[in-house]
């Protein structure tokens, strides 16, 4: 009977070095599934185009006449509700509207992949790689000298000229970078003029991560403008999950829900919820509480149904709508050349709390957009945390 | 555990909750910041105790279970995903659903002990390994699973993930309730209660019942058990089981009380603090309880110490660095492990397969 | 057992093909079953570990990032290890490591600065990476003492030590030992100086592999040679596996179990120690997370043998590299790998069940490591 294990044993080990010295999948078309079985991209069912004849499929990248666009995640998932699947649905939406004809994304899981990860679709020739997550900023910068030929579109990635970039800007790269202090200053200040407490509190993640302390500190500054203008003193509550990880801060709803009871014990009445799955735990739990909540990076409405009827707005940060513009600029061989790229700030819809928010608070909140949208109003928040 | 380290434990909680109270005090009343505490010690220590009881069935039978993480995590998903089915696909109504899920996710915990149990007792593989397999399984398999089911063309729900039945709703107490402030305190969401009573149950089932003093004689002399006729395999993997069914209990608070929904790893660790809660308690129920006290308590802590932190006077200055607020409750773990515990002392055959 | 020379060759070869027979009957188990969960999810296994064999070993690159990710688990995977051939559980690598990195990172950035002076790199790369070796030590000989003098449970203690490691790594890179140029944005140490780094092998940049994988499979010896061939190797061994016996032995038991602690500290501080100084130049929050949990499969996966524990590491290191490979293929969550490595894991274990499955003579031996769990 051992026979039998050691011949099970010898052929398994010649199949695998069979399949580890075989050409790479680039070189051969792929021996797999038709093309009418479900296709690998992340796309709701009815979008399959009906003229995908003959069908284009990852290998074909490499081609010149086949634009593919790839995501690399940061540590975290296309399922994380906000940041990295917004990231993604703009790649969706530029293979509906016909600008990408194939799309891909790969997630980290361990830092020490960006390189890699980035040089797999550099290597099978993407012609635009997009790069979630600040995180990602130097590989992106040393990713797109590598590969001039392909675009790099690097989300939250701000760079500048300075000795370590000293290039800077590259022709074919972009960072869509976004003022979080002015979507969380609209928040904040909408907060500060709905809360009947006025006690608001605010669940992020680690504040060590730039866009979430600028969320939060821009949420205080705009909730600290009402007050000024309307004579009315507000507490706001700030706390950062900086106890835990990297791996865990952005990850534990439990946290996010215990520190929002938390708060609401104490007479809070608006909860903002930034930070991924922690932020959304918090706002969940202000729902159960049926308590104001705010959501953050995308219209959580969608994606947090269970807080709809409590859910008065989120602090945006669009980033499919940007994403998908630049992804068009790069196709017509338009790509920005001056290295950055700024998404809109802004609040997302009351939804159905719409009837709790009086007509002068919304004229208010468009002025505040404006405002800021224009540089008269400032909101005096420093981009990064100063070191303690 | 003898009182002298209860009434420690219970001066630390107090020091805890009045630094809190001092700091806060301009801004909130003392009775509404104790109560806050109250309440946020309570939520963090729910699934801590049920997982240390959890641990604490296992081990005094004689069966070491590091994989208390893994199972709350399994049962956190399957017990979720029996509800949203429930509700959504089977229309059932929200409170049926939400009581289908905690019963699936205490059987879920009752099939990952199983494996364990079949890996440890049966097999005799080294209980460590049989631990660490099923936390790894179970992390593997529900990130798989959730992102399978509910991220892609092709998913069950079409790419979205469904409306949940919601939390299971509180219970309120009626008369200790209706005290203004403090009453809050008395309105508790089913599995919290279930944990404390829980607590008082295993300790009179461990040290009141003939099953009790059957099993720990298992856990200390098995042999002796044997002979005076004990079934120590059958005594084992009925206490394994167990121990599963509470740390499915431990996993339902995740998803069907704490919040409405399930993130992958979302129980962070929280296995692992409740085997350290298992072993400061000194594997007895009350101990452990204590000691997911002393965790609960002293998250409340770094939470509410960030809360006021605008408040803190500068003498204390260091209180406002959110680091050192969160080296708490690890620190103080060590030292009264150190200072009043000192040498624990688990249960004599604890980790060591029984040969008929 | 001698024998003449052909036959005890033969035998040799014999003996090691058996006992490398089971597990690798196991890992093929788990492939089979893994490829099963994915086929029963609409996924196809064969293009999936294709992408995951690619990734780990197609190309000279594949190969070279597998090494890449080996290095960490031999050092964290040997800290584990050492630790429960004392008899101990170590759950505290994770912390050990943060320190052994955070340590090497000071010393290769600051040191030149305080001495007002450049390094010479034969000088700098060993007090670097030294350093960080004692810094592991030393978090993991404070609850190694705990249980020698008071009797504290090694596994609370270096669960705890784990967060108050986070905790003050966090304040440090946050705080005094952040990069204070003005444009960084993250968590994350100055470089180090040129003069700390270790070399990679290969001159191609695309290679990234390093002279640490080497020194890793090197010190897998050295710990070998330690464990069985020196008289401290035979009292960590005696001790973890009957204290009573070593005590009456003569072994000085409290003292064997600091000793057995810290090295293995040092061990998990080496791992976190050559990260900063052969692949990331730095240290940041963020790196290097996890390694101590997966030290945990991979000690057991290598059945606590040095060489197990390498081969483990570089299974381990390879499913993680070829990963994301086969997402890239087949969009296959990455979770799938976790799943296989638990099935591996448990297969090589129990290998009774593969016995079973695969009519191989059932042997009695049998890892025991939670013989040190009775305080």
């Amino acid at each position: 009977m051992k026979r039998i294990s050691t011949i099970v044993a010898v052929l398994s080990v010649f199949v695998m070095l069979v399949t580890a010295c075989g050409p790479a999948v680039t070189a051969v078309p792929p021996v797999v599934v038709p093309p009418t079985a479900v296709p690998p991209v992340v796309v709701p069912p009815t979008q399959v185009p009906p003229t995908a004849v003959p069908a284009i499929t990852g290998s074909d990248c490499s081609k010149a006449n086949v634009f593919c666009v790839g995501v690399v995640t940061d540590v975290g998932k296309v399922d994380d509700k906000s940041f990295n699947q917004s990231a993604w649905e703009g790649v969706q939406n530029s293979k509906k509207d016909g600008s990408a004809d194939w799309i891909q994304y790969i997630e980290t899981t361990d830092s020490k992949d960006y390189a890699k990860n980035i040089a797999t679709f550099g290597d099978a020739g993407y012609k635009v790689i997009v790069t979630v997550g600040f995180n990602l900023t130097e590989p992106t910068y040393a990713a797109a000298q590598l590969y001039p030929k392909t675009l790099f579109i690097g989300v939250d990635q701000f760079l500048s000229k300075d000795a370590t970039h000293p290039d800077w800007p590259l022709a074919n790269l972009v960072g869509l970078v976004y003022n979080e202090d002015q979507s969380g200053f609209l928040v904040g200040a909408l907060a500060a003029m709905m809360s009947k407490t006025h006690s608001i509190g605010g669940v992020f993640g680690t504040d060590a991560v730039p866009p979430v302390w600028r969320y939060g500190e821009g949420y205080r500054a705009g909730a600290a403008y009402e007050d000024t203008k309307n004579g009315t003193k507000t507490t706001v509550t700030n706390v950062y999950h900086s106890d835990v990880g990297f791996d865990k801060t952005f990850t534990d709803p439990t946290w996010g829900a215990d520190t929002a009871n938390s708060m609401i014990d104490k007479g809070a009445d608006i909860i903002f919820g930034g930070g991924g799955k922690t932020g959304n735990g918090a706002v969940d739990a202000a729902a159960q509480r049926k308590v104001l909540a705010i959501g953050v990076d995308t219209d959580q409405y969608a994606t947090l149904p269970e807080a709809d009827a409590y859910l008065l707005t989120s602090a945006m940060k669009p980033i499919p709508q940007p994403l998908e513009n630049l992804i068009k600029l790069a196709k017509a061989g338009q790509f920005p050349t001056n290295g950055l790229y700024t998404g809109a700030a802004g609040y997302a819809p009351y939804h159905d709390v719409a009837s709790q928010v009086p007509a002068n608070v919304d004229a208010e909140m468009q002025a505040l957009a404006k405002g800021l949208a224009d540089g008269s109003i400032k909101t005096n928040v420093p981009p990064v945390k100063p070191a303690q | 555990m003898d009182w002298r380290r209860f009434a420690i434990i219970a001066l630390v909680i107090a020091i805890m909750f009045g630094t809190v109270v001092l700091v806060g005090v301009s801004q909130n009343s003392p009775l509404v910041i104790i109560t806050s505490m109250l309440a946020t010690t309570i939520a963090v220590a729910t699934p801590l105790t049920l997982g240390a009881l959890s641990g604490l069935f296992c081990e005094r039978s004689g069966v070491v279970n590091i994989g208390i993480e893994g199972m709350m995590l399994g049962a956190a998903f399957f017990g979720w995903l029996a509800a949203i089915y429930m509700n959504t696909i089977y229309h059932e109504a929200a409170m049926l659903s939400m009581i289908v899920g905690v019963i699936m996710a205490i059987l879920t915990g009752g099939l990952f002990a199983l494996l364990h149990a079949v890996l440890s007792i049966t097999f005799k593989v080294d209980q460590i390994i049989g631990g660490t397999v099923i936390n790894i399984l179970a992390a593997g398999i529900t990130g798989f699973l959730n992102r399978q089911m509910f991220f892609g063309a092709g998913s069950v729900f079409g790419g979205q993930v469904p409306h949940t039945p919601g939390v299971l709703p509180r219970i309120h107490i009626p008369l200790l309730a209706d005290i203004p402030v403090v009453g809050r305190i008395f309105e508790q969401q089913p599995i919290a209660i279930a944990a404390v009573a829980l607590v008082v149950i295993s300790h009179f089932v461990l040290f009141h019942t003939r099953w009790g003093l059957r099993t720990r004689a298992v856990g200390e002399h098995p042999r002796a058990a044997d002979t005076v006729g004990i079934n120590v395999l059958f005594m084992r993997y009925a206490n394994v089981i167990i121990g599963g069914f509470l740390a499915g209990l431990g996993g339902a608070y995740f998803t069907l009380e704490s919040i409405s929904s399930f993130e992958p790893l979302m129980t962070n660790g929280r296995g692992f603090i409740a085997l350290a809660a298992m072993i400061f308690g000194n594997w007895t129920p009350f101990g452990a309880w204590a000691a997911a006290l002393v965790f609960g308590a002293a998250q409340a802590l770094q939470i509410n110490l960030q809360f006021f932190r605008e408040l803190i006077p500068p003498s204390l200055a260091f209180l406002q660095n959110s680091y050192v607020v969160g080296l708490a409750p690890y620190i103080l773990t060590m030292l009264i492990l150190t200072g009043l515990i000192g040498k624990t002392i688990p249960p004599a055959a604890d980790g060591k397969p029984y040969e008929k | 057992m001698q024998s003449t020379d052909g036959k005890g060759l033969i035998k040799t070869l014999k003996q090691l093909l058996n006992s490398l027979l089971v597990p690798f009957l196991a890992i093929l188990t788990a492939v089979i079953v893994g490829g099963l969960i994915i086929k029963v999810v609409g996924g196809n296994p064969i293009e999936a570990y294709k992408g995951l064999v690619q990734g780990a070993f197609g190309t000279s690159k594949a190969l070279s990032e597998t090494a890449v990710w080996a290095t960490p688990y031999i050092f964290a995977g040997l800290a584990v290890a050492v630790a429960f051939k004392g008899g101990l559980f170590n759950i505290g690598a994770e912390g050990q490591l943060a320190f052994g990195a955070v340590t090497a990172a000071l010393i290769g950035y600051a040191l030149p600065g305080w001495l007002h002076m450049s390094l010479p790199t034969y000088i700098h790369i060993p007090l670097a990476v030294g350093c960080g070796m004692l810094a592991g030590a030393l978090w993991a000989a404070i609850p190694g003492a705990l249980k020698a003098y008071t009797g504290g449970h090694e596994v609370i203690n270096t669960i705890m030590m784990n967060y108050i490691a986070l905790n003050i790594t966090s304040f440090l890179l946050n705080g005094p030992m952040r990069d204070p140029n003005p444009l960084n944005l993250s968590a994350r140490t100055p470089e180090i100086a040129a003069s700390a780094r270790i070399p990679r092998i290969f001159s191609n940049p695309l290679l990234r592999v390093h002279w640490g994988f080497i020194l890793a499979l090197v010190v897998a010896v050295i710990i070998w040679w330690l464990l069985w061939k020196t008289t401290l190797g035979f009292e960590i061994r005696t001790v973890g596996a009957n204290p009573d016996a070593a005590k009456y032995a003569g072994i000085n038991v409290k003292r064997t179990i600091i000793i057995t602690m810290a090295l293995s500290g040092a061990l998990a501080g080496l791992a976190g120690a050559i990260e900063v100084t052969a692949l990331n130049y730095r240290h940041e929050l963020g790196f290097s997370m996890g390694y101590g949990f997966d030290a945990i499969a991979i000690a057991l996966l290598g059945k606590t043998n040095p060489f197990g524990v390498i081969l483990a590491a570089i299974l381990f290191g390879a499913m993680r590299n070829g990963a994301t490979r086969m997402q890239f293929l087949t969009q296959i969550p990455v979770d799938i790998i976790s799943v296989i490595q638990a099935l591996i894991l448990l297969f090589v274990a129990a290998d009774a069940i593969i016995r079973f499955v695969y009519r191989i003579r059932i042997r009695d031996e049998r890892v025991v490591l939670t013989r040190g769990w009775g305080g």
